[in-house]
């Protein structure tokens, strides 16, 4: 446990200071203004990892991380605002950046097996998507618009 | 998962060639291609995962680097779902609003098995179909699917073929058509945005950032929907599938196939009739 807290630790600083380079490049916040943001994020998300190991449910850890993330943000949570004003310096996208660089490297060992799938794969992979996409979006609305939400 | 001591931080050519990636992907910035009524957005996380993939079939990146990125994918999804709890929070009272659509669109993943399944059987593929179609086919589903029909079933390679094809191509598809379909169709931001809550990381990225580029006004709702609606689908995601859509894909299967069958036997009748 502790020897993997020590790497989360040390990989999360790695992470985040990449973030923090795009979060400048590509939406011109200056890093030491993202830095309490970013601190903030990889503090619940560091939290939500030892969670997921102490707990014994069979959750994924990423709801434990959501979750956390939420009820510090709560209104009327002590220090939520000052969580939120800080969080706000790190956009979303600089965020995804680095998480699809990692992963179109690590994708790159499924080419081959990728190359090998039938064109009717593919095919039926796009509707796949679409429909799981579409479909969700379609409920959404829906009822969104029986509740005059939108 | 972060796996116990891989020393993943110690692979610097990794981190550097990700840092690399990263600069280059954010210089290029955001563009937009008009396409008839809509746009298709090209946002710096798309150049991201086509260079990094690029980069694998040169000597800067081999396979030790590319089996380490996995668990890193999974570290750096950790910040992503952080910012969408802490985007969730202040907008707990639209959230709560807006619960029923946010829990019933979890349904909506079942729409691969109404659009999907019946393109499946038509082009001739058999219980393959169970697999590929009965869900997005990621980690969780793979796991299901192994444990009750085996790897090696045609169930099993259906849902292996479908977990290859969304861990290549899922996310930039999905990010290619998100932002196309939320700027074409009539449906609200607010809706895909609940839409996006897929079922992987890094699609669920690759889909709300079009439609936080596209709808910048909107962005901290959209991101706070799009958290909610991955929270449920990570908490309630595998349970659907179990209770729900592969029961109900092997049903509709069953019907389809069966349906496909007459119609050929039907078919050959009616040529050997004259």
């Amino acid at each position: 446990m502790l020897k993997n807290l020590k790497e989360w630790v040390i990989v999360f600083i790695i992470i985040g200071a990449i973030m923090l380079i795009g979060n400048w490049i590509g939406y011109d916040i200056m890093p030491l203004d993202a830095l309490p943001g970013l601190a903030v994020l990889i503090g619940i998300s560091l939290a939500g990892l030892v969670i997921h190991r102490l707990l014994p449910f069979q959750l994924p850890s990423i709801a434990y991380i959501g979750i956390l993330g939420l009820i510090l943000t709560l209104p009327n949570m002590p220090g939520s605002e000052q969580i939120v004003a800080w969080t706000a310096e790190v956009s979303l996208l600089a965020i995804a950046t680095p998480i699809l660089a990692y992963a179109g490297v690590s994708i790159g060992r499924s080419w081959f097996d990728f190359v090998q799938l039938g064109w009717r794969t593919i095919v039926i992979g796009m509707f796949v998507l679409l429909g799981t996409f579409l479909g969700s979006a379609v409920i959404a609305e829906v009822i969104l618009r029986m509740q005059g939400i939108i | 998962m972060a796996q116990e001591s891989l020393k993943l931080w110690k692979d610097w050519r990794l981190h550097l060639v990700v840092l690399a990636i990263v600069i280059v992907a954010e210089s290029i910035g955001t563009h937009s291609i008009p396409l008839g009524p809509g746009a298709i957005l090209l946002l710096p996380m798309l150049y991201a995962v086509i260079i990094g993939l690029a980069l694998y079939f040169t000597p800067l990146v081999s396979d030790k680097q590319s089996i380490n990125a996995e668990p890193l994918v999974f570290l750096s999804v950790a910040v992503l779902i952080a910012k969408f709890g802490v985007q969730a929070g202040p907008a707990i009272p639209q959230i709560i609003e807006a619960g029923p659509a946010l829990l019933l669109q979890e349904f909506g993943n079942l729409g691969t098995i109404f659009l999907a399944l019946p393109l499946a059987v038509f082009l001739g593929l058999k219980r393959e179909s169970i697999g590929m179609t009965h869900s997005i086919g990621r980690e969780a589903n793979l796991a299901l699917i192994t444990d009750k029909y085996g790897l090696s079933s045609p169930e099993g390679r259906g849902v292996m073929a479908m977990y290859i094809f969304g861990t290549v191509f899922g996310s930039i598809f999905i990010g290619l058509i998100s932002g196309f379909l939320a700027t074409v169709t009539p449906i609200h931001p607010l809706s895909f945005a609940m839409a996006t809550g897929v079922g992987s990381g890094s699609m669920a990225a690759a889909s709300l950032g079009p439609l936080i580029a596209a709808y910048p006004d909107m962005s901290a709702e959209l991101t706070a929907f799009s958290g909610v609606s991955n929270l449920i689908s990570s908490v309630s995601g595998l349970y659907m599938s179990i209770f729900v859509g592969l029961p109900l894909t092997v049903k509709m299967y069953e019907i389809l196939s069966r349906k496909r069958d007459l119609k050929a036997a039907g078919g050959a009748e009616d040529v050997k009739k004259p």
